[in-house]
């Protein structure tokens, strides 16, 4: 589905992303790890995974909006080489937010101010990225209102006296003022029903059009799948898989047993949750993150499995043969999970199960974080 | 890959803070020199700040006399410290009372609602109505010049306004879903008050106490130079400074700067410290790690 | 049997956000209200749950009227109702650890001796490990703080429950997680439910039927 003409560097280049928190007393809590992924113009990619999984750290990565306890690794370069990672808060704030990327905030009532109108706030913002003459100010405004189809007789008010879902298009129309080509959406449909979600992302695709990308986290599946054309999942600071979003959800279904867990985990699949809980960012094991509750968890899985074509699992459904292991591999190293109500057992036969691992032979791309 | 080379952390995040770790810094230096001064010269020194010395009277900053002395000869630099010393704690001491009857009464307001809370605030407005220095002074002339009706009167004229600092908070919280809960779980009205609500309000009510310090301060040394306050031959700042205005109309300058200093700058330290706590107060909506 | 009879209902005088609502829910039912956002289903569910006085009409507890609402609600009629809310970081005082957030309700009662052990009890049931249960809000994901809030409503063992958007702000595999951990529940109890959200899909598979708002409105 991308649109791209072949050679033109992608609209964002993901390489090697990772966060880290430095904690009192020398801990660090690693909230991303190791993300690499790029966005061509027109492609939509929804970021999933479960709260705390580190996704909207990555999200605030992008905009250098992390707090100052944070370390980070790895780059993120657009289109036009600028790395997001390298750049100061002036470069940031200047050149940067709003005017290469463009952000759909999480809560559109706490993005705009109270105390102004949405006509205000357009005005303003459209001084400020396109430098646009005090006379044709309010033109601008609604051409921008026009453009997220946000009433233009709905300008004067303040957000207060919006609904929910204009609040969100005058959220979304103030993130278009600078025709950023990369469009960050941060959990843009948290807490909305079901209508406003399907329309929110309907909006936010044909904002993408073929010359933008966007970058949509969510916890909120049945929003992704109506939205994007990839789907990365995300667990424990990890992208563990990257795919096709119709064979995501289509027939070919998931490979990696999270994503898989996850899906199954809908109300209009099985509904049947994934065992136990998500492993603590700050004490993280060697292996795969994911092996205390993974049904397929076998002894190779206390080995870090590396990211290779868009799945990292030592047990992943293309990779069942060809890596050698039986797919049942229950009961191999004590960290399998039962299927209900075991969450506890699990994680704790998990604790156990993190015996040092022979380090294995170095990957490409080490180059990362030079930028 | 990330586990066998550490990848190359660099530090983000904004440095933003250096003026503000730099203003912290000074007024913490500056309150424990003060708070030593306080405590250890009196003890430690043993001099006598009422030393009279008629032979040196009004004789400017010297090396014998760093500030000087006032016009019956007593070294200022130590009528400075004992002057601080009892403002310190009148301000101390009038700060906590306010802060306890305002938290009261505003923790009452807040958590009880309804006519208790029309009727609190009322009396509240009714008090905030009158100018608060004029009631302070309404408040010491009723009494003999002394430290207690100072600090009665400070305390009494400023739990106004942490009575309603708290109120708000207390209205606030009483609005969350939390207190829903405790409620549904069968919770008392004194439970929910003083398990919920008041640890919540705490907080704000101790740097409300803080940052009444320098105000009560201020109160003191207005109504001692007023010569309403404490009686003239007890050094307060407030009493340093009055009995100094002849002779800065004479042309003596420092039995007037020093003393004013004194109120000046250990105040706007305490108030500096006071910054920084409410900068940590602001409440953490998300999570510690964003997640 | 739980009855809402005519429920008039608002925040400020004359303005009612609810007006003549009813609905009922059998002993041991689950009912689902599906609606929009702002309709006004969550102020039905705290009246039902006795958490906010109506302007009008009665609320039915297996047959005894509510006495009234919020602390002159009888104690035992409150806690009757376990509740449990759309944000988890609004509704956890910030102060308490896991443990104590869990155990709030039985220390509220009288009932201290008997926590440590019920905490565990109710923490495995909602999936909460026991490294989790020291930690205080602000050093937990969303998820698992709504599964101590969950534990929470479940520990004085509540005839009925009753969840406001509880799952809107989570991932699906955490939904399905605490959906299944009332639902286990409810076998073991009987306890009656209502379930207020906006997901049509998930009200459906959750409870016996689903009412929409709209019909009960008109």
């Amino acid at each position: 589905m991308t649109t791209s003409e072949a050679g033109a560097p992608p609209v964002l280049d993901v390489r090697g992303l990772s966060v880290r928190f430095r904690m009192r007393g020398g801990r660090y809590i690693r909230a991303v790890t190791d993300a690499r992924f790029s966005l061509a113009a027109g492609e939509r990619l929804a970021l999933v995974g479960e709260s705390g999984c580190g996704k909207s750290v990555l999200a605030s990565a992008l905009l250098g909006l992390l707090p100052e306890n944070a370390e980070t690794a790895g780059s993120a370069v657009l289109s036009d080489e600028t790395d997001l990672l390298a750049a100061d808060e002036r470069t940031l704030a200047r050149a940067i937010r709003g005017r290469k990327v463009g952000l759909v905030p999480q809560s559109p009532a706490a993005h705009l101010t109270p105390v102004r109108t949405v006509s205000s706030q357009l005005e303003e913002t459209v001084r400020e990225l396109l430098r646009t003459p005090r006379s044709s100010l309010r033109a601008a405004a609604e051409e921008a209102a026009e453009r997220a189809a946000f009433p233009v007789d709905h300008l004067d008010r303040h957000p207060h006296e919006l609904s929910g879902g204009l609040a969100q298009r005058a959220a979304t129309a103030l993130a278009l003022i600078g025709d950023a080509p990369l469009l960050l959406a941060d959990e843009p449909t948290t807490g909305l029903d079901r209508d406003l979600v399907e329309r929110t992302v309907d909006e936010l695709a044909r904002h993408t059009g073929a010359s933008r990308a966007l970058l949509m986290i969510t916890h909120d599946l049945a929003a992704a799948e109506r939205i994007a054309d990839r789907i990365a999942v995300m667990y424990a600071g990890r992208i563990v898989e990257i795919a096709d979003a119709e064979d995501f959800f289509g027939t070919r279904g998931p490979r990696h047993p999270y994503a898989r867990g996850l899906l199954d985990a809908l109300p209009e699949r099985n509904f049947i949750p994934i065992p136990g809980t998500p492993p603590e960012l700050g004490a993280l094991p060697e292996g795969c993150a994911y092996a205390e509750r993974c049904p397929r968890a076998s002894s190779e899985c206390g080995a870090q499995p590396v990211l290779v074509g868009g799945v990292a699992c030592h047990h992943s459904e293309a990779g069942v043969g060809a890596a050698g292991a039986e797919g049942g591999a229950a009961g191999a190293d004590g960290g399998v999970a039962e299927a209900d109500g075991g969450a506890a057992g699990a994680a704790v036969g998990a604790a156990e199960s993190r015996e040092p691992r022979e380090p294995r032979e170095p990957m490409e791309s080490m180059e990362a974080g030079h930028a | 890959m990330a586990e066998i080379t550490e990848p190359a952390w660099r530090a983000r995040g904004v440095r933003r803070r250096s003026t503000r770790t730099w203003r912290i810094r000074t007024s913490a230096v500056i309150t424990l020199a003060v708070g030593l001064a306080v405590l250890l010269v009196p003890p430690l020194v043993q001099l006598d700040e009422q030393a009279v010395d008629l032979a040196a009277k009004l004789q400017p900053p010297s090396l014998a006399h760093p500030f000087g002395t006032d016009d019956v000869g007593r070294d200022l630099l130590l009528r400075c410290v004992y002057g601080l010393r009892v403002s310190l704690l009148v301000g101390l001491v009038a700060a906590v009372v306010a802060t306890v009857i305002g938290t009261a009464v505003g923790a009452a307001a807040g958590a009880f609602g309804g006519r208790v809370d029309r009727l609190v605030m009322r009396l509240v407005d009714l008090f905030s109505s009158v100018p608060h220095l004029l009631l302070g002074i309404f408040i010491v002339a009723m009494f003999r010049p002394g430290v207690w009706p100072v600090v009665i009167s400070v305390a009494l004229t400023h739990w106004l306004s942490t009575a309603r600092i708290v109120r708000a908070e207390v209205l606030s919280l009483r609005a969350r879903p939390y207190v829903d809960a405790a409620i549904s779980g069968g919770a008392s009205r004194v439970r929910v008050a003083v398990r919920h609500l008041l640890p919540g309000v705490l907080p704000q009510a101790g740097l409300a106490a803080v940052l009444m310090v320098p105000h009560a301060v201020w109160h003191e040394s207005a109504l001692s130079f007023l010569g309403l306050g404490l009686p003239t031959h007890q050094a307060s700042l407030g009493t340093l400074v009055q009995s100094a205005r002849g002779s800065l109309l004479a042309g003596d300058w420092w039995p007037t700067l020093f003393p004013g200093l004194f109120i000046i700058v250990p105040t706007l330290a305490i108030a500096g410290l006071a910054g920084a706590w409410r900068e940590r107060l602001n409440p953490r909506r998300r999570s510690e790690l964003m997640l | 049997m739980l009855e809402l009879d005519a429920i008039t209902a608002g925040y400020e005088r004359g303005k009612p956000v609810i007006a003549g609502i009813s609905l009922t829910v059998q002993p041991g039912e689950s009912v689902g209200l599906l609606g929009p956002s702002g309709c006004g289903k969550s102020t039905l569910a705290r009246v039902a749950a006795l958490l906010h006085r109506p302007d009008a009409g009665r609320v039915v507890i297996d047959g005894t009227e509510a006495g009234g609402w919020r602390h002159r609600a009888p104690r035992a009629q409150r806690t009757a109702f376990g509740v449990v809310f759309q944000q988890p970081r609004l509704s956890a005082d910030p102060r308490l650890t896991l443990a104590d957030l869990i155990a709030e309700p039985l220390r509220a009662n009288g009932r201290s001796g008997e926590p440590a052990d019920k905490v565990r009890e109710f923490a495995a049931r909602v999936g909460l490990t026991e490294d989790l249960l020291g930690r205080r809000p602000h050093e937990v994901s969303d998820g698992q703080l709504q599964r101590a809030c969950v534990a929470r409503a479940l520990i004085l063992r509540p005839r009925w429950l009753v969840c406001d958007e509880m799952t809107a702000m989570l991932d699906a595999s955490t939904t399905a997680a605490l959906v299944h951990a009332v639902e286990s529940y409810r076998t073991e109890t009987g306890a009656g439910l209502l379930a207020v959200g906006h997901d049509r899909v998930l009200l459906n598979r959750w409870c016996d039927r689903t009412v929409d708002w709209s019909t009960l409105a008109s």
